[in-house]
This record gives structure tokens, C-alpha cells and sequence, in this order.
């Protein structure tokens, strides 16, 4: 579960400051799919950033499955990175020297897991998205969406409480943007908590709850009907 | 995860095979100059002293200064010193006296200016010297001052060529005095050693030559040897206090001894290999700047790695373990390179001098050890500032 309370981001470059949060607050309950949707500069990734604990909030509270966030340091927000948080890029940030089995694995590693147990739990995890013929491919062999796709398996592969997606289908085309939402859908469906970052209206609308954010500030929290996601699934 | 960690760190280094190889070349060159300088230093330093250790035994000499008046020369340096010296010094195992000059041989019509020099039959012994035909100088051709010979290699070959020398006749003559000499014997080519070249010398006996050749009755040089069961600078002192205690003033004579020349070039060489090796150290520094120049190279150029790392859960000692150990294989291998091309260089280079090649694992441990010392000093900078990496800028980075 997530609870952030008057969350304030604020960007020092010397003299200027940027406040990129202005006070937000909202709940995420476990297993909800929410989209966080607004216009460029608005604070969506800095939002994101906070709650993948990648950086601090400048004040305000932040409790992620009831821990107190604001008051750890790197190396503990290192481990809930590891833990609890499953990250999915625009950009797929996939290790280009390293095979999509690899790449998966990586979160594995930085958890101590054994060789042998690490490829095993990545080869499921990719025959899981549908790519268990290429586990041995390096990211530069394969395709836009399929790429994604290693990027959601490595996501999961810690089993984590909270998946994080920022523009995950900012660089695919519309039908493979599609297959992606449907990974989404099914691990929403399977219990899992995911946070979607988008500004495209018709990505945003996959989700049963839209926080809108305008100049760091929530404009609009609204539910939404879940008729778009059923056609989805149907499809 | 060590082992993880590792992994990727020879991975990323496999992955770019040739800045890999130019980023280690200078530790390379480094810990290979350091081997073989120190290695043929070694080398040529055990050569030469093996190459003094056969021109004879621990032999001490003593001559007269050139302050000392000739009047008083010829009244202290004698026959009868040299004898007292021998039998007042125990760790003294013989006494050998030398007179030399310059002479004329001639035989057959042929001429040919030599040096003379009278001594005992102890002169052979003391420099290891043989007889090829005939043989040396003995006791009688000392007592009965026999007008005897016996050449040197290349004093031989002048006159004789190959043929029977031994039982010639020949002339020597010194200040318009001419004696015949019987030549005894042949002696074997020693070459160059601290008295001048024995092979273009003859020996006679040095009571003949005080008799017949000299004008004055004293004597160039008395050669001790040491006894074989003293320590060599126990027979040094014994010569030196005997001189001293007879002629009451250490600068009327000079006084040197085989090991007290070992010594000096022992220490000579000592330091001028290290003060080489410790250039070539310098050249192992430049080499670790290298290796930390490229390891920042790749620090900014992987940023976007760094970050991804640190998405994923990498803590600040995963991402710095990661990096040293990049630097630290960089120069492990460049020295593991380095100390093949140093042997190889060894190899030649003795090879070439005719030496013994000695490697020493003392330099080889040294410059290893140095070389991985200098992959962490300089490897720590840019795995500290890769570890410091903000991970939201990092992922961000283009
Ligand atoms: N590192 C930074 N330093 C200074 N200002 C920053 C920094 N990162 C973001 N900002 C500013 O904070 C504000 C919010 O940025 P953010 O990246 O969260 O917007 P966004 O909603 O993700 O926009 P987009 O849709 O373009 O990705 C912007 O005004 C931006 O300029
Ligand atoms: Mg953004």
C-alpha cells in the first residue's frame, strides 16, 4: 500500500529552484492499477522517482507497505529498490552488453541469489512474457516490443510489491503499445500493484483510476469505467 | 554476488578487447622494464663476480705509495718483508712477491718488448694460473737463481706459433744487459686480471731478476693469500696491521684485497640496478594513470549503466566493488603480460651477453605486487565517483 501525504519535490540548480511537487496527497491501495496522467513538466516523473525511491521527497511523508521511506538511506533504499519496486522505462533501459536472460537476472544478483537459482527464475520469468526462445539474444537483436517485454520480466523477477511504468509505451507502435497494456492488465489481474505514468489519454485510460497532475499539483482523482480494459482483455 | 560482480567486470572488459589491451600497455611496459632491468642486473652482477671469483683466490696486495722515497722503498719493501709477513700472519696462507719491468725478448732475430716479471712459484697458485707445457717456476729456479723462463700464452704464439717452446733458448735483455734464458713452460691463456694481461707477460725467477735486471732491491708488490679457513677480512686486517705496525703510517703503502673489490662492485651494481629499476618504476606510475584516464573514460560513457544498476537495487559498494575490480584486472593482467615480456627481454639480452640468466622472483613478486598496488590507488578515484552516481541523473544521462 501507498500513502503519500503533502509530498514536495524541490530542484536546486545553485539560485534557481524548481518545485516540481507542490504538496500531493492520495492513497494507492494494494492491487489497484492507477494512472498518473499530465502535461509535460508537470511532475509526472519526479512522482515516479519518489515512489521507486530512487530519490527523497523534499518534505512530506512517504510510506510504502506501511515504511516510513523519508527516513532511510542509500543502501536502505537500495534494498527496498531491489525488493519492492519493479521499474519499466520508456527507453527499456536494458545492459546492451548483456543477454535479455541477463539483463533479467540483474535484479537477482544485487539479491545475493545463487547462480543457478538466478537462471532458472529469469528463464521463467521470460517464458512468462513470451520470450523463452530468446534468452540467449542481446538487446540490439531484438524488436521494440520485445524488448519491453524483457524489461517487464526483469521488473518482476523479485516478485515486487509495487510495478512502476514511466511512457512504457512511448517508443512502440500502437498495436505493440497494445500487447504491452495487456501484460499490464494480466498482472493487475494476477494482484499486482502497478503505477502507470503517462500524458496519452487512451494509455491512461487502461487504468480503473486516473490521478490527474497539473504545475505538481493533483488537479483531478477520479475513478474511471473499466470498459476500455475489458475490451482489452476480450480482444 | 562477489563472484557475480566480478563477472561483469571481465565482461565489460572483454567486450572492448582493444582499448582493454592499450589501457594496460602502459603497466605492461612498466613491470616488464622493472623485471628485466633488475634480472639482467642480476645477471651480468653474478657473471662478473664469478669472472673475479676464477682469477684466484682471496689475494690481498701491497704496494708502496708513490709518496714514499725510492731510497726508502728499497729500504723497507724487500724479500725479507714479505717473508716475515708470511710468517707473522697466521690467516695468511702464502706470501707471493712480484718485480716487474720492461724488457726485450728476442729470439731467432726476432724482438718483441714484454713486461718481466720475477716472482715465486706461489704466483701461479694465487691466480689460479696452469701450465700448458712444462711447468711453472719452482723452489731451486728461486734458490740457485737459474736463468729460466717461462712465457705467457700470447708470448709463446709470438715466437713459437704452435711449435715446441719448451727447452729453447732465449734473450732477454733490460738496460743493455742481455742474458739467455731456458724456457720451462707454457702457461695457459687467462687474459686480462687486476695485475695487467698475464699472456703478454714471461715470469723468471725474482731472485734472478733482482740479480740481473733490477738496479734497486725492492720489490713492486707482495701478494698475500688469505688462508682458506679465515674469513677473507680477517687475512685483510693481518696484512693491513703488519704494514702498518712496520711502517708506522697507513699512506706509505696501499693495500687492496679481492673481496673488498667484490664489495665495491657489488654495491655499485646494487645500486645502479635498483636506481634503474626505480626508473622503470616510475614508467609502472605512468601506467596506473593510464589505467585511471580510461576507467573514467568509461565511468562517464556507462553512466546510464551505473544508473540502470542502481534502479534495480545496486548499492553504492556493489557499483565501487565493481569498478576497482575493472582497474584492479586491468593492471593484474598487464602484469601478468609484463612479467612474460620481461623474462623474454632476460632471455635475450643474457643470452646475448653470454650470462647466466637469473630471474630474481623477488623483482618479479615487487613489480606484480606494485602494479596491482597502483591498478587500486588509481582505480579507486573513478570507482568511488561511479559509486557516487546519483541514480535518477544516471538513468537520465544521454
Ligand atoms: N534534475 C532536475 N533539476 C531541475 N529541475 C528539474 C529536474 N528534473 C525535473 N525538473 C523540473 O521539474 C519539473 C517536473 O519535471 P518532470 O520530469 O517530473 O515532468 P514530467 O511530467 O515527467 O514531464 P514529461 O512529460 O516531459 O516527462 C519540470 O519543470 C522540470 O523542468
Ligand atoms: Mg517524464
Amino acid at each position: 500500500m501507498i500513502v503519500v501525504e503533502d509530498l514536495r519535490k524541490v530542484y536546486k540548480n545553485g539560485e534557481i529552484e524548481v518545485e516540481a511537487l507542490k504538496g500531493v496527497s492520495f492513497t494507492i491501495e494494494d492491487g489497484e492499477f492507477v494512472s498518473i496522467m499530465g502535461p509535460s513538466g508537470s511532475g509526472k516523473s519526479t512522482m515516479m522517482h519518489v515512489l521507486g525511491c530512487l530519490h527523497q521527497a523534499t518534505s512530506g511523508k512517504y510510506f510504502l507497505d506501511g515504511e516510513d521511506i523519508g527516513t532511510l538511506n542509500d543502501n536502505q533504499l537500495a534494498i527496498i529498490r531491489n525488493e519492492k519496486v519493479g521499474f519499466i522505462f520508456q527507453q527499456f533501459n536494458l545492459l546492451a552488453r548483456s543477454s535479455a536472460l541477463r539483463n533479467v537476472a540483474l535484479p537477482l544478483v544485487y539479491r545475493g541469489m545463487k547462480r543457478s537459482q538466478r537462471q532458472e527464475k529469469s528463464r521463467i520469468m521470460l517464458e512468462k512474457v513470451g520470450l523463452g526462445h530468446r534468452l540467449d539474444h542481446w538487446p540490439n537483436e531484438l524488436s521494440g516490443g520485445q524488448k519491453q517485454r524483457v524489461a517487464i520480466a526483469r521488473a518482476l523477477v523479485n516478485d515486487p510489491s509495487l510495478l512502476l511504468a514511466d511512457e512504457p509505451t512511448g517508443n512502440l507502435d500502437t498495436k505493440t503499445g497494445k500487447d504491452i497494456m495487456k501484460i499490464f492488465l494480466e498482472l493487475h489481474d494476477q494482484g499486482h500493484t502497478v503505477v502507470l505514468v503517462t500524458h496519452e489519454p487512451h494509455i491512461a485510460e487502461y487504468a480503473e483510476r486516473i490521478i490527474h497532475l497539473r504545475d505538481g499539483e493533483i488537479e483531478k482523482d477520479e475513478q474511471i469505467n473499466t470498459s476500455k480494459a475489458e475490451a482489452l482483455r476480450q480482444d | 554476488m562477489f563472484l557475480a560482480i566480478i563477472r561483469m567486470a571481465l565482461t565489460s572488459l572483454k567486450v572492448n578487447k582493444l582499448r582493454t589491451l592499450l589501457s594496460m600497455l602502459g603497466i605492461v611496459i612498466g613491470v616488464g622494464a622493472v623485471i628485466a632491468i633488475i634480472s639482467i642486473g642480476s645477471s651480468a652482477q653474478q657473471d662478473v663476480t664469478r669472472e673475479i671469483e676464477t682469477l684466484g683466490s682471496n689475494i690481498i696486495w701491497v704496494s708502496p705509495s708513490w709518496n714514499l722515497s725510492s731510497a726508502d722503498r728499497e729500504e723497507l719493501f724487500t724479500m725479507e718483508v714479505a717473508a716475515e709477513l708470511e710468517a707473522l700472519s697466521p690467516s695468511v696462507a702464502q706470501v707471493v712477491p712480484e718485480k716487474t719491468s720492461g724488457g726485450r725478448l728476442t729470439y731467432q732475430g726476432e724482438s718483441v718488448d714484454t713486461t718481466i716479471v720475477g716472482t715465486t712459484p706461489g704466483y701461479a697458485t694465487i691466480n689460479l694460473y696452469q701450465p700448458v707445457a712444462g711447468r711453472f717456476l719452482d723452489q731451486t729456479d728461486i734458490e740457485d737463481l737459474r736463468n729460466t723462463v717461462v712465457l705467457g700464452s700470447d708470448m709463446a704464439d709470438e715466437f713459437f706459433s704452435g711449435e715446441e717452446a719448451v727447452g729453447e733458448r732465449i734473450t732477454i735483455s733490460y738496460n743493455n744487459r742481455r742474458s739467455r734464458f731456458t724456457v720451462i713452460g707454457v702457461m695457459e691463456d687467462k687474459g686480462q686480471v687486476f695485475a695487467g694481461n698475464l699472456d703478454a707477460q714471461v715470469y723468471i725467477p725474482i731472485t734472478t731478476h733482482l740479480a740481473r735486471m733490477s738496479t734497486t732491491n725492492d720489490i713492486d708488490t707482495i701478494y698475500a693469500e688469505g688462508a682458506a679457513n679465515a674469513p677473507a677480512a680477517q687475512a685483510r686486517q693481518q696484512v693491513d696491521y703488519f704494514f702498518y705496525r712496520y711502517l708506522g703510517d697507513s699512506d706509505d703503502y696501499s693495500i687492496f684485497s679481492q673481496d673488498q673489490i667484490l664489495q665495491v662492485l657489488d654495491e655499485v651494481s646494487t645500486t645502479l640496478t635498483l636506481m634503474l629499476g626505480g626508473i622503470a618504476a616510475i614508467s609502472l606510475l605512468v601506467g596506473g594513470i593510464g589505467i585511471m584516464n580510461i576507467m573514467l573514460v568509461s565511468v562517464t560513457e556507462r553512466t546510464r549503466e551505473i544508473g540502470i544498476r542502481k534502479a534495480l537495487g545496486a548499492k553504492k559498494r556493489h557499483i565501487l566493488a565493481q569498478f576497482l575490480f575493472e582497474a584492479l584486472s586491468l593492471s593484474g593482467f598487464g602484469g601478468i603480460i609484463g612479467i612474460g615480456l620481461g623474462w623474454l627481454a632476460t632471455y635475450f639480452v643474457t643470452d646475448l651477453g653470454g650470462w647466466e640468466m637469473v630471474v630474481s622472483p623477488i623483482a618479479v613478486g615487487l613489480a606484480f605486487g606494485f602494479a596491482l598496488i597502483i591498478g587500486i590507488f588509481f582505480g579507486l578515484y573513478p570507482a568511488i565517483k561511479a559509486a557516487r552516481l546519483d541514480p535518477v541523473d544516471s538513468l537520465s544521462y544521454e
